[in-house]
């Protein structure tokens, strides 16, 4: 690593954090990242790039990354491992054909060694559609209890409502300054 | 990039035995870096000036300019990044890094990067101002992309200059090429 990538994460433990947000296609991902920031999220296409935003949220300073899901996407997603502090997972709770699918993907991803200490984040999003299972649903499909190696949880929501998406990023705040902060 | 900046790097400039003052503790063992705290804060201080001397140089813009000029037909102005812009960025950071390095190593002699990288998390409580912004800059995806977008904005003759006068490209034939911002 050269002086500027290590400059740049010296600098960055101050009050910032980088958020990767994954999950298969269609999940729901770039609509979380636009209600977030209070954007439009009536036109939302498919993501064939990657999108950022950046959230101030009780004083910390929340990069967040959102990467497409589509399968032949999925291989690229490593490169956006580097300097991870929190992994979002999201999940589309009424799409019940693909969630074995959805529960390989994510446990490809936690033996990433380079996320090896991000905290996960699952959200069991389309909480508004008729038909999405339960977030106890949800967590029994992805075998959630079997995960050690990171710290984890489970929150149910709606990107369309926005329902619950502040929780689950104040968990996932809160999960990390504990880890990072009191590192120092 | 602009005039301005170029005639301050050359007044900024400074020749090369300059860097090298105070600067020979700096290759030393840790015990005597501790030892000798004065001198290394002054060998700090002037790897930092020397930093300061080689991006302000024209070598450095000339080095970023070739670089744009290589890529900046990827970039849209458009919300959604590419795929592809993620390694195009880190070929940049490596780049401006590998430049740095060499250039530290050709002025101040025994420089060594881990050393001084080892010194700059001492002086942690230091790296505030100016100059550290401008390496932060080099390494934020945001400025990376925003730098990209305006070289492809100048270059087909959409930018606005510094007195925001519109320029007009020199050949006829980008007109083609213009779409109204």
């Amino acid at each position: 690593m050269g002086l500027l990538t290590i400059l740049k994460k010296m600098k960055q433990k101050e009050r910032e954090m980088r958020l990767l947000m994954l999950g298969l296609d269609n999940a729901g991902k770039t609509t979380i990242l636009k209600k977030f920031n209070g954007e439009d999220i009536s036109t939302i296409s498919p993501t064939l790039g990657f999108n950022i935003q950046t959230l101030e949220h009780r004083g910390f300073k929340l990069n967040m990354w959102d990467v497409g899901g589509q399968k032949s996407l999925r291989s690229y997603w490593r490169n956006y491992f580097e300097s991870t502090d929190g992994l979002v997972w999201v999940v589309d709770s009424a799409d019940r054909l693909r969630l074995q699918d959805c529960k390989q993907e994510l446990s490809t991803l936690l033996l990433e060694e380079r996320l090896a200490g991000a905290t996960l984040l699952v959200f069991a999003n389309k909480q508004d559609l008729p038909g999405a299972l339960s977030k106890e649903a949800i967590r029994e499909e992805l075998a959630l209890d079997d995960i050690k190696s990171h710290h984890w949880c489970i929150i149910d929501c709606s990107a369309v409502t926005g329902e619950n998406l502040l929780s689950g990023v104040d968990w996932l705040l809160d999960d990390i300054a504990a880890r990072i902060f009191t590192a120092d | 990039m602009d005039i301005q900046e170029i005639n301050v790097a050359s007044c900024r400039s400074r020749d090369a035995h300059s860097c090298v003052e105070n600067i020979v503790e700096m290759t030393d063992a840790e015990e005597e870096v501790l030892v000798i705290s004065s001198s290394t804060d002054a060998a700090f201080d002037s790897v930092i000036g020397c930093i300061e001397d080689i991006i302000m140089e024209e070598e450095f813009q000339q080095l970023q300019q070739t670089f744009m000029e290589k890529y900046y037909q990827e970039f849209d102005d458009s919300d959604e990044n590419k795929l592809s812009y993620t390694p195009i960025f880190k070929e940049y950071v490596d780049l401006l890094e590998k430049h740095l390095e060499r250039q530290l190593v050709e002025r101040i002699p025994g420089f060594h990067m881990n050393t001084f990288i080892e010194l700059l998390m001492r002086h942690k409580e230091e790296t505030d101002g100016d100059i550290f912004d401008m390496l932060l800059t080099f390494t934020d995806f945001m400025a990376f992309k925003e730098m990209f977008l305006e070289y492809r904005a100048e270059k087909e003759g959409r930018g606005l200059d510094d007195n925001g006068l519109l320029v007009t490209p020199l050949n006829s034939a980008d007109f083609k090429h213009n779409k109204p911002q």
